[in-house]
């Protein structure tokens, strides 16, 4: 091959290097605290391969940068990522509103995004494979468990942006579909003050819900909870149940604040699934025994594992070829055997159900044993609908 | 009536309701291209501004408080509604058809479909106002229509006429008095009205 060829090839691909990839969660920031677990994992993820080998004898090197909590900054480093560092594989994102900077960029540079983060649905792209529950697998499994165990009569707490808007709008719904009422949706800002707690509480005063619905995110969710101790509610007759609030906030607020409140996802540190225990001892070895496990981290640690295992398959981390590969793709995930639907990008989940103890941690209280299939696009979910009911094992 | 919205692009008053960064400066450099003139504003209004064509507004979860402000303070005339959204979901979208948008642009915001939105709004907004129009004036109509015959039955049954006869005395007195048939009829509604009155119906 003439030497300018051989020169044109190498700018081209590069076989011999190491797999870059992009790695964006804050270390910093309003959501630093979830985020971190997510960065943990995928780093685990990526050490776990490199120590059997790497990908096809090339190990992975993560690049990564902090972009803080701030959507503008996630943007600029996602450009970075793809123009100067040159990688096509991306995983990031808690937020909505950074997934929203990004997504623009990957498109552009025909790269993928691996998002592992539960959200509010109503999205697609070809560039995106989303890991995280979809508003199908998680909130009318919530609702159903709450209705059925608490009562009918709701309050409605969130951080003001667009996932707290939507997911009320799905609760309000089962509300009242089952003839319940919403007493009242208090908004706060991302970073909030005193008195906004102040505001939430004399409100839960007032009107004694039987549950609050909390989609609080980042630190605040422990101020809230804690917040919610100060003033003396029983958990057990008033939960705050969340589809956010994780290890890592619990972590934040302490056992005390923490304990009676209810959340749906399909992860907890507590699985005790052989997978689910290996991950946790492997996550708790590199981070340390406090590090909390968080069902983000989960999704970005199987995310990884099925990403690279497709960059395996096909030899090679062009993004086109690496969704070809993924489709239909099953793995072995901490949380059960997951798969990533093709029409949609997103992925068959396991939903499940936990309340603290007094000690911190989550108990599963409904675990029915069934794959959810993702519908993103679904406007109206029917409580009556036969996949929540605790019967239907996997099916092959 | 299409060619005439894309002349009057030229000139059209925009008004920007947009948080103040970089896409929101690309999109008024590419509407002033077009040939609008822009204006920006940041936080959302409290009410619709006199000089405005069309408003270009963000929809934005975290002011949805103010948007709702915005749309509840309906001076009468509201201008052409281009709605910018971040988000697909059924609460933006809600929103979206609260404010009565007739055209969305999504994020990330690009040159291509400014025009075409701009136009098919103008359009949507402009058969809107011909309709409210044309059917505020079949509603006045329907109403005078109504009088008449109730007047003309007044006639009928107080003095024996028939139909044509009660129309034309109507019609007759209206003349006389320089009054229009509406207001004959008004008059004799009203009237026979105050004449029905029994102190002990009350």
């Amino acid at each position: 091959m003439a030497g300018s060829d051989k020169a044109a090839m190498a700018l081209i691909e590069d076989n011999s290097g190491n797999w870059r990839v992009g790695v964006l969660f804050s270390q910093t920031g309003v959501t630093s605290g979830i985020e971190r677990t997510q960065l943990n994992a995928t780093l685990l993820a990526i050490e776990e391969i490199n120590a059997s080998g790497g990908v096809l004898g090339r190990p992975i090197e993560p690049v990564m940068y902090d972009p803080a909590s701030d959507p503008k900054k996630f943007r600029a480093f996602a450009e970075r990522l793809f123009q100067v560092d040159r990688i096509r594989l991306l995983f990031a994102c808690y937020m909505s509103s950074t997934r929203k900077a990004v997504l623009p960029v990957v498109e552009a540079h025909r790269g993928l995004l691996f998002y592992p983060t539960l959200y509010e649905g109503f999205e697609y792209s070809r560039h995106c494979i989303y890991t995280g529950a979809a508003p199908n697998q998680n909130s009318m499994q919530l609702a159903k468990f709450l209705l059925s165990a608490y009562g009918n009569r709701f309050l409605f707490v969130g951080s003001n942006y667009i996932y707290p808007y939507e997911s009320n709008r799905v609760m309000g719904d089962f509300v009242s579909q089952d003839k319940g009422k919403v007493l009242d949706e208090l908004y706060i800002p991302l970073y909030p003050q005193d008195k906004d707690f102040e505001r939430v509480i004399a409100r839960i005063k007032k009107t004694s819900p039987d549950v609050i619905f909390s989609t609080v995110v980042g630190s605040g969710t422990s101020t809230l909870y804690r917040a919610y101790r100060a003033a003396g509610f029983d958990p057990t007759r008033m939960p705050i149940a969340s589809l956010t609030t994780s290890e890592a906030e619990v972590a934040e607020m302490g056992a005390e604040a923490a304990e009676g409140h209810i959340t749906a996802a399909p992860f907890f540190e507590t699985l005790s699934s052989p997978t689910a225990r290996r991950f946790v001892a492997a996550f708790k070895e590199k981070y340390g025994a406090d590090a909390p496990v968080t069902a983000g981290a989960e999704a970005s640690y199987f995310q990884l594992h099925l990403a690279m295992r497709a960059v395996a398959k096909c030899g090679s981390d062009d993004p086109e070829q690496v969704l070809a590969n993924l489709r239909d793709s099953e793995f072995d995930a901490p949380q059960g055997r997951v798969r990533i639907d093709p029409e949609n990008n997103h992925t068959y989940l396991w939903p499940r159900i936990a309340r603290l103890d007094r000690n911190g941690r989550f108990q599963t209280v409904w675990n029915p044993g069934v794959r959810v299939k993702p519908d993103p696009y679904c406007v109206v979910q029917r409580l009556d609908d036969w996949s929540v009911d605790d019967l239907q094992l996997l099916h092959p | 009536m299409a060619i005439q919205i894309l002349r009057d692009l030229r000139g059209l008053r925009v008004h920007v309701v947009h948080p103040p960064d970089s896409e929101r400066t690309s999109l008024v450099e590419h509407l002033r291209r077009i040939g609008c003139m822009v204006e920006t504003q940041w936080p959302v209004p409290d009410c619709w501004s006199e000089g405005a064509d069309v408003v270009l507004l963000a929809i934005e979860h975290d002011v949805r408080g103010e948007i709702q402000r915005l749309l509840k303070s309906d001076g009468g005339h509201r201008p052409t509604l281009i709605a910018v959204v971040s988000y697909e979901d059924p609460s933006t979208l809600q929103l979206v058809l609260e404010a009565g948008a007739v055209a969305v642009i999504e994020r990330p915001i690009r040159p291509f479909g400014l025009l075409t939105n701009l136009t098919i709004a103008r359009s949507l907004w402009l058969e809107r106002r011909e309709a409210d129009k044309k059917m505020r004036k079949l509603e006045r109509k329907l109403a005078g229509i109504q009088r008449i015959q109730k007047a003309k039955s007044i006639l009928m049954d107080g003095q024996g006429l028939n139909e044509a006869d009660a129309y034309e005395s109507i019609r007759r007195q209206a003349m006389a008095k320089r009054l229009s048939m509406d207001d004959m009829a008004a008059a004799i509604i009203h009237a026979n009205e105050l004449l029905q009155y029994r102190p002990k119906d009350d």
